[in-house]
């Protein structure tokens, strides 16, 4: 029998969304087109054009020992060209984000390979080969309805932000303040790039979603929106790993979860 | 609860002075650092420092990330109404909770009776309360450097020594009695009634000294010296009160007794690679760190009891032995405070009192999965909402560290008062914490990723190298090794189940009795006042060193 994922327990619409961002057979909806360039000076680890580092020769060009594992696991594209491998970090408000860090986590896992992916209450980090990285970072995680400009953070140092209350322009707080608001537009822009170093010039992410908008394709449950007490099969489930591993112990038998 | 009711609203009130519930507010206003009246007398002192060692610079707040781009906010200390800035729950800034810690660590308990069986049966010397006072006093002179053996021997200022006494307590009503009361630490009258009938039935008729050494070895040496320095006076202070040959075989033996085989330290010694020997913060058990706190003597209140309990535990164990000792960080007070500022701590678990009360009854219930699956959940919901309810609560709360710490604190906590079942309560923090995690889609940091995740497995265990009783367990158990914003909480829970009990003590009932003392520098009663007084540069600390400086 073909297991068939289920993604996340729930039935609540936090629930969906989740499973909506974890699985690879749902587009979700593109919301803005961010040149390129843009995001690569966003990150700030390669110049616009220039090259890609590498750390290793093409791996065609290697001689390598024999190995099984290599002839079932085909490398992805950066690997096989030996780029290395660099990150985004991204923070997510509570206040409606889109994305949040587990949420993330799970979604990357889900939709790609060769993935490397941290999580923290403040901020969620993915490394990837750098080629790799930008593709997934524009087309996926800033492009469409993953990403807010003003919610969600592109930071990759002096995160903190996600816990605090929003300013007066519904942008979420950054000490280093990489990111404004343009009243003329509308927009948010970029000044600095993760790690808070100032851009030559202004990159516009675009303009942030309505709050209504946000209320819609948010993954936090919140008890101003859908609060988790509401979503009883995603409590059952919890509650049920937790019994199989408390009951399960170090000892877990078939008796264990026969009446869980 | 009422949203007005919330027990954490004043300190909210306090520390933003705008509406608990407003989502929106401004930033970058603030003045950065300059806003802190602690951070510019830093500044102050920086550049007098500087001026002092040639102009090698120091602390600059402009280096580094720029502090204060929102409000530095300050703190109130929980069940009391002192308000203090951050800076002022550091450790190193702090002399109360530093003190905290010397009189722990300078605490060593031994018994008398081996020593007083030698005498009696080895050596057919009669012990009697007179010769007990006797060499009660001859160990107050010793303890704090006094030589009593030797004709030509240096000794120790005991201005700088105040702080080094030696006590005694005994299971034995009738030896009480004759005891001088200036060496007694008398369980009649320190404890509750029904409290010291447990304690004087836990300990019988036996006799303990408690040596309190100066302060100041603790901190030139470590805690492994410190039932070395009691042993060498307990022994002199026998030859001396007893008249005996300094030669003798029998010497030996109470060298031996007071040494290892009657030695109660606090802590017990720690493997190679946390390079620490006994009486030190990390060999220290839960169940000990209940003992050591003293609520139970003075509050009726089971939670209040809990509390001071975890507060303790934070500032020992998150503050001063992972931020410190093992880590070498400065940020961890950030994590700890958390649990005992503010009291939000206190809100969740009146909350789950009040939820347990009603439902189960204090102490009244078995610990079922049922019971746990319940109370964890309905009080980790309450929490996390709370935080979506007032947005100041969860900018105060800034580190999901901070919130997955007290949520589940507190229903750990609410597990006990319930069923009076440490184990249970463990287990109801890791459950907290596993729907914490898919509430917010986020927890802590990484450490939340380790043992919250896999400590159900043997909450419920106490078999050997599985497991323990969480009494049992302390700082150095397997996978509680690394993690803040943990123990003192453990700590915690396990004090709830005994106060849920009514227990007069956790653990060790000569702990409990030690630290009743009221001649501590540090008042044990009442760890978060007495971190205030610290706070706000109240708290007079021993271990100075002006008897000996030049004065300044």
């Amino acid at each position: 029998m073909a297991y068939e994922p289920q993604y996340y327990p729930g039935k609540t619409k936090i629930a969906q969304n989740r499973r909506n961002h974890m699985n690879p057979n749902v587009e979700l909806e593109k919301l803005r087109e961010i040149p390129d360039d843009d995001i690569v000076k966003i990150m700030g680890q390669r110049q616009p054009g220039e090259d890609y580092k590498t750390v290793h020769p093409p791996l065609e060009e290697m001689d390598l020992p024999e190995d099984y594992v290599r002839d079932l696991v085909e490398p992805i594209s950066g690997a096989k060209e030996g780029h290395r491998i660099r990150y985004i970090q991204f923070a997510d408000s509570m206040y409606n984000a889109p994305a949040q860090p587990y949420d993330r986590a799970r979604t990357y896992m889900w939709r790609f390979r060769g993935v490397d992916t941290g999580t923290l209450s403040g901020r969620q980090v993915i490394e990837m080969r750098e080629s790799n990285l930008e593709e997934i970072a524009k087309n996926f995680c800033i492009d469409t309805a993953f990403y807010d400009p003003a919610v969600c953070g592109i930071r990759g140092a002096t995160v903190h932000g996600h816990s605090l209350r929003l300013d007066e322009n519904g942008l979420m707080f950054d000490a280093l303040q990489r990111y404004v608001y343009d009243e003329k537009t509308g927009h948010v822009l970029y000044v600095k790039d993760q790690v808070g170093k100032p851009l030559d010039e202004p990159v516009d992410v675009g303009e942030p979603l309505s709050p209504e908008k946000l209320v819609e394709i948010t993954t936090i449950y919140r008890k101003d929106n859908i609060p988790m007490r509401e979503d009883t099969e995603l409590i059952k489930v919890v509650k049920r790993i937790h019994r199989a591993r408390t009951l399960g112990g170090y000892m877990p038998t078939e008796d264990t979860f026969k009446d869980l | 609860m009422e949203s007005e009711k919330k027990l954490f609203l004043k300190a909210l009130k306090e520390k933003f002075e705008e509406d608990p519930k407003e989502k929106y507010t401004k930033f970058y206003t603030f003045g950065g650092w300059k806003q802190s009246k602690r951070k510019r007398e830093f500044v102050e002192h920086a550049k007098e420092i500087m001026e002092k060692r040639g102009g090698i610079p120091g602390y600059n707040p402009d280096i580094g990330v720029p502090l204060g781009q929102r409000k530095l906010m300050p703190y109130k200390l929980s069940g009391t109404d002192d308000i203090v800035e951050g800076d002022d729950l550091h450790f190193m800034n702090n002399a109360a909770i530093q003190q905290m810690w010397d009189d722990i660590r300078r605490t060593v308990i031994v018994g008398m009776d081996t020593g007083h069986a030698v005498l009696e049966k080895r050596l057919g010397v009669e012990v009697t309360p007179e010769t007990i006072n006797e060499y009660m006093e001859t160990i107050n002179h010793a303890l704090p450097g006094g030589a009593v053996v030797q004709e030509h021997m240096v000794e120790v200022d005991p201005a700088l020594a105040w702080d080094s006494y030696a006590k005694i307590f005994t299971g034995d009503d009738e030896l009480a009695d004759e005891i001088d009361k200036v060496f007694l630490i008398d369980i009649n009258k320190l404890f509750p009634e029904e409290q010291a009938e447990q304690l004087k039935a836990a300990i019988g008729k036996k006799t303990y000294q408690v040596s309190r050494v100066p302060t100041l070895v603790g901190r030139v040496c470590d805690g492994g010296t410190i039932a070395r320095w009691s042993a060498m006076q307990i022994g002199m202070s026998f030859i001396t009160a007893y008249k005996l040959c300094a030669g003798e075989a029998a010497i030996a033996d109470f060298s031996y007794a007071a040494k290892h085989a009657d030695v109660i330290s606090i802590g017990t010694a720690l493997p190679a690679r946390r390079s620490r020997g006994a009486n030190e913060p990390g060999g220290i058990p839960f169940g000990i760190l209940c003992d050591v706190v003293q609520t139970t003597r003075v509050s009726e209140d089971p939670i209040e009891q809990s509390l001071e309990v975890v507060a303790t535990g934070a500032m020992l164990y998150d503050q001063i032995w992972l931020g410190a000792y093992m880590s070498g960080g400065v940020g961890f007070t950030q994590y700890a405070t958390a649990a005992y500022t503010d009291d939000i701590l206190d809100d969740f678990s009146y909350y789950g009192y009040d939820y347990v009360e009603k439902k189960y009854g204090i102490n009244s219930t078995k610990p079922t999965m049922d019971v746990v699956e319940d109370i964890a959940t309905e009080v980790t919901l309450y929490a996390l909402e709370q935080y979506d309810e007032f947005p100041t609560l969860l900018e105060d709360h800034f580190g999901g560290s901070q919130r997955a710490a007290v949520a589940a604190a507190a229903s750990g906590i609410s597990v006990c008062m319930a069923t009076g079942n440490s184990n249970a309560g463990v287990n109801g923090w890791y459950l907290s914490q596993i729907l914490h995690k898919e509430y917010h889609s986020r927890l802590g940091f990484y450490g939340y990723d380790l043992q919250d995740q896999c400590g159900a497995s043997n909450s419920l265990s106490i078999r050997n190298d599985e497991a323990s009783p969480l009494e049992l367990r302390g700082p150095n158990y397997p996978n509680y090794a690394m993690n803040v914003g943990h123990q003192g909480e453990y700590a915690g829970i396990a004090q709830a189940a005994h106060s849920a009990r009514r227990d007069a003590f956790a653990m060790n009932p000569l702990i409990k009795i030690a630290f009743a003392d009221p001649s501590l520098v540090f008042d044990f009663a009442h760890p978060r006042k007495e971190c205030a007084r610290g706070a706000l540069r109240e708290f007079e600390p021993a271990g100075e060193r002006d008897p000996i400086i030049p004065a300044h």
